[in-house]
């Protein structure tokens, strides 16, 4: 028998899909007006109750969100976010069958100076997301990614009620100076500045030092994924911040199921494959204190736009490093056309990818010290010699230097007790007991200046992927300042940690 | 300005593709020679008076790793045998020019050489395989006939471990390829470097660490000669959209490699997640995470005239091979089906009689058979029995043109 099977699935999809007579697959009367998921069609009110149900579904069945716990929503602006929060709205609204029982805030983080966008570009944007988070009718926020750098002043921004105008206008109006990237003193366009003058000057100030901060950092980053990277860390550790300070327990972010397929394979391409369950999980525990949800995970970008397109929500662009860019522009980029072009011939893929990270565990960092001081991922670079790490480092020391002197660098790289000892961190060697040179003019590597800590030291707070972005940067030391207080911490902790090391009994 | 060794500050000739460091050619054997004595002295692959068979296809892997294992054994005296071991897939155009690489290595290296072929031990070759399946999934059965090969071939040779020349690329592909297939059992053993250390023979990947651009590299210096052509099969694989992933990817940042390596090894799986047991085929003893192991179960299909039944899923390949019986076999005999084993998988239409049935289902050797058998449904393995009336019986015994592997105690 030589026939080759005649039904096997041709890679180009032939079929139309075909809606002009089809009924809604669960009601059975309505025409149906969409088609979702591979062949399934529905009509306007069951796809409505079907988007409905799983999105209260994804918060009711964890049983995470309690009865009038305070959570913040992170609303970028893009499709999902306005779906999440149309949801939100539904779900909080009198009428709802059941209704939810949560307070939310609302929060945008303005990343603008990312891409360098000028300041007219920006206000438009700026004036659409401010109407769109007042009209919500919930308390919101509005901040800047750079706001990240410099954490105390977090505290200081006030919620804005949307019935208070004079408090938005003050905001707005301080929102839009600070977003702008070239500091220009006197140039505040057709902005209205109402009152309290001194205020947004001195909220100024600080803004523009923590921008000037952040664009240098951001600069000396070579890649673009590694800028991705960097400006994720920031992202998140700013709502944590946030959250933290102003009394929220939880934080809800709109990632939808395809988003985070990618985020998924991203993950494991730039080796946070520890992280990647954190990533795609509903709830997000890296820090024991607040948790990150995500209860659109298991929609696809095809239904949220189907969701806005029905009940026409506006959505705000706003362009990212990579838009316009070339395929190959990040690594993120590329996986996003990887994914979406293979989902389109087999569309199984994505559902696949996250049914995979839903059987992945993290294993729940105990301690604040195995937490990447960066990403607050745990930590993944206790492995030991047989791994890709150790033969990583091995590569590149052999590749510098020749002949390796014995077992000097073969050892593992999270020992954090070796301030005094040789200290390999990606093949560079530092000498043991560099005495002080004498000079004084900072270039000092002496080992018992612990002011300035060790390249090493820095590196080892940091996860893999975490450490490929700060190494991509010409001076490690200037990465965020909670990093670096961080690892300042630590590093007294492990000093203490070994003059108490003989008496300790519990060795973990 | 030309460039310098990063090491010896003498010309450099090429740059690593691994750390993007200018190194001349001697500083480069140097350090790729290192880098693998590294990765198998820190992950213990080899020990004292162990005999390794080299999975040799005369590939750029395999003989890159024929050469490098005979002189590292030398230099650092890991004090192991080595011996070649090849398997014959019957890929004209293909294969039959690779063995002759290897034969070629043989005599070079001086080290035994062994080829297997699937002829030999399944009775079918691969082109009789593909113009059964067709271009799509043949490359399932070829790798899982391989894989039982290589093991049939290396316990003739009565060897301690296998070694193979999987590579870093390699390896990322295969994480990529588990994650978007979901194969959560999978995902969790391939980046160890050594595999099926319980039950089977252990095989090993000395070159998990190694770029395959470096391994290139080192034989076009080293002037070592393989045979270089894809297989003439391999366009249709879902692979191939790996591997695309992971050349792109390579691009952007020459480190990604490792870091999916990493990332793979620091994967850790759920607890309560089911994942397949092994086992042992009732059929031919080989390791199974099933009743009968997939090889069998392919074979099966191949001989039975339903390739695809180690392919597709098992209930739309029983109903299939239902259908395809019903058209051959014409006007229904509504007796049923007496089969005994088969009581509660019986398909047959008439379904109110399920009591015994003389014949027992896979010894084809009785001809006493089921006495009666309804035509139009047959029972899914086959009642064997030699009732004139089906020729379509004929057809499903089991052991109709199957040569039965060699038995091998496993």
């Amino acid at each position: 028998m030589c026939s080759i099977l005649e039904d096997e699935i041709p890679l180009a999809k032939e079929r139309k899909l075909n809606i002009l007579d089809r009924k809604c697959m669960k009601c059975k009367e309505e025409p149906a007006i969409l088609i979702t998921r591979v062949n399934d069609a529905f009509c306007r009110g069951c796809f409505q109750v079907y988007v409905t149900h799983k999105f209260r579904a994804a918060i009711g069945k964890t049983k995470l969100v309690r009865d009038g716990e305070k959570v913040l929503v992170g609303i970028s602006g893009g499709p999902s976010s306005c779906a999440l929060l149309h949801l939100i709205q539904e779900g909080l609204s009198q009428r709802a069958h059941k209704k939810l029982r949560f307070k939310p805030g609302l929060i945008f983080i303005d990343e603008g100076q990312v891409v360098g966008q000028s300041l007219e570009e920006h206000k438009v944007t700026l004036t659409r997301i401010h109407s769109l988070l007042r009209q919500s009718g919930f308390p919101y926020h509005l901040c800047q990614l750079a706001d990240s750098l410099d954490l105390e002043r977090v505290k200081t921004l006030n919620a804005c009620q949307s019935n208070h105008s004079a408090v938005n206008k003050i905001n707005q109006s301080a929102m839009d100076i600070n977003t702008c990237s070239n500091p220009v003193e006197g140039d505040k366009g057709d902005v209205e500045i109402s009152g309290q003058d001194e205020n947004c000057c001195d909220l100024i100030e600080m803004n523009r030092e923590a921008e000037k901060l952040f664009a240098a950092q951001l600069g000396s980053i070579r890649s673009i994924s590694g800028k991705e990277d960097f400006v994720r860390a920031l992202r998140h550790r700013l709502l944590l911040e946030f959250a933290r300070q102003h009394g929220y327990s939880k934080v809800m972010l709109g990632n939808t199921g395809s988003q985070l397929a990618v985020r998924l394979l991203t993950d494991i391409s730039t080796g946070r494959g520890m992280q990647a369950a954190l990533e795609t999980a509903f709830a997000d525990r890296r820090n024991t204190d607040m948790m990150f949800l995500r209860p659109l995970r298991d929609f696809s970008s095809k239904e949220i736009a189907m969701y806005n397109n029905l009940h026409r929500l506006e959505c705000v662009f706003i362009p990212s490093l990579t838009t316009m860019g070339d395929v190959g522009a990040s690594i993120e980029h590329l996986t996003e056309a990887f994914v979406t072009g293979l989902q389109a011939e087999y569309p199984s893929t994505v559902s696949n990818i996250m049914r995979t990270g839903e059987k992945l565990d993290s294993s729940s960092a105990v301690d604040l010290e195995s937490h990447c001081a960066l990403c607050q991922g745990p930590l993944d670079t206790d492995v030991g010699m047989s791994s890709a790490l150790a033969a990583l480092r091995f590569s590149l020391e052999i590749s510098t230097m020749g002949k390796t002197n014995g077992e000097r660098c073969i050892k593992g790289d999270n020992s954090v007790n070796n301030t005094n000892d040789e200290l390999c961190s990606n093949g560079v060697n530092y000498d043991a007991k560099v005495e002080c040179c004498g000079k004084s003019d900072g270039s000092c590597r002496s080992s018992t200046q612990l002011s300035v800590p060790d390249e090493g030291l820095v590196l080892q707070t940091l996860c893999y992927g975490c450490r490929i972005v700060a190494m991509e940067m010409d001076d490690v030391n200037s990465l965020p300042e909670f990093v670096m207080k961080d690892v300042a911490w630590r590093n007294r902790r492990s000093v203490m940690k070994a003059e108490i090391q003989d008496f300790l009994l519990d060795d973990r | 300005m030309p460039a310098i060794c990063t090491v010896c500050s003498k010309g450099a000739i090429l740059k690593r593709p691994k750390t993007g460091n200018a190194l001349c050619k001697e500083c480069f054997f140097h350090a790729f020679e290192e880098e693998i004595h590294h990765t198998i002295v820190h992950a213990e692959l080899f020990k004292r008076n162990e005999t390794i068979a080299i999975g040799a296809s005369g590939g750029k892997d395999s003989t890159v790793l024929a050469y490098v294992l005979k002189l590292l054994n030398d230099r650092h005296d890991y004090g192991v045998n080595l011996v070649l071991l090849s398997v014959d897939e019957g890929i004209t155009g293909y294969r039959d020019d690779s063995l002759e690489t290897v034969k070629r290595n043989q005599e070079q290296y001086g080290l035994p050489l062994k080829i297997i072929s699937y002829e030999e031990l399944y009775g079918w070759t691969m082109d009789a395989i593909v113009k059964q399946i067709g271009l799509k999934n043949n490359c399932t059965f070829c790798g899982v006939f391989r894989r039982q090969a290589l093991d049939r071939g290396a316990l003739m040779l009565k060897v301690d471990k296998i070694a193979t020349g999987h590579n870093a690329d390699d390896i990322a592909e295969t994480v990529i390829m588990n994650v978007l297939r979901g194969d959560i059992g999978r995902l969790r053993r391939c980046t160890a470097i050594t595999t099926g250390t319980d039950g089977a023979l252990p095989r090993c990947k000395p070159f998990k660490y190694t770029y395959e651009k470096e391994i290139v590299m080192y034989a076009y210096f080293k002037k070592l000669d393989y045979f270089s052509t894809e297989c003439i099969y391999s366009p249709n694989a879902y692979r191939g959209f790996a591997r695309a992933y992971i050349k792109d990817v390579e691009k952007i940042r020459p480190s990604a490699i490792i870091d999916i390596i990493h990332s793979g090894e620091s994967l850790s799986v759920k607890k309560d997640i089911r994942l397949p047991v092994q086992g042992v085929c009732e059929r031919c003893g080989y390791i199974s995470s099933n009743a009968v192991c997939k090889a069998c179960v392919m074979l099966e299909g191949l001989n039975k005239g339903l390739p695809r039944l180690g392919i597709g899923k098992t209930h739309k390949e029983r109903r299939k091979m239902q259908e395809m019986l019903q058209q051959e076999t014409g006007a229904a005999d509504s007796t049923p089906c007496t089969d005994q084993s088969l009581k509660s998988s019986c398909k047959c239409e008439n379904k109110t009689d399920q009591s015994e049935c003389s014949s027992q289902t896979y010894d084809s050797d009785n001809a006493s058979g089921c006495s009666t058998y309804s035509k139009s449904q047959k029972c899914k393995d086959g009642c064997s029995s030699t009732n004139p009336r089906t020729v379509a019986k004929e057809k499903l015994s089991i052991f109709g043109k199957l040569k039965q592997p060699p038995s091998i105690d496993f």
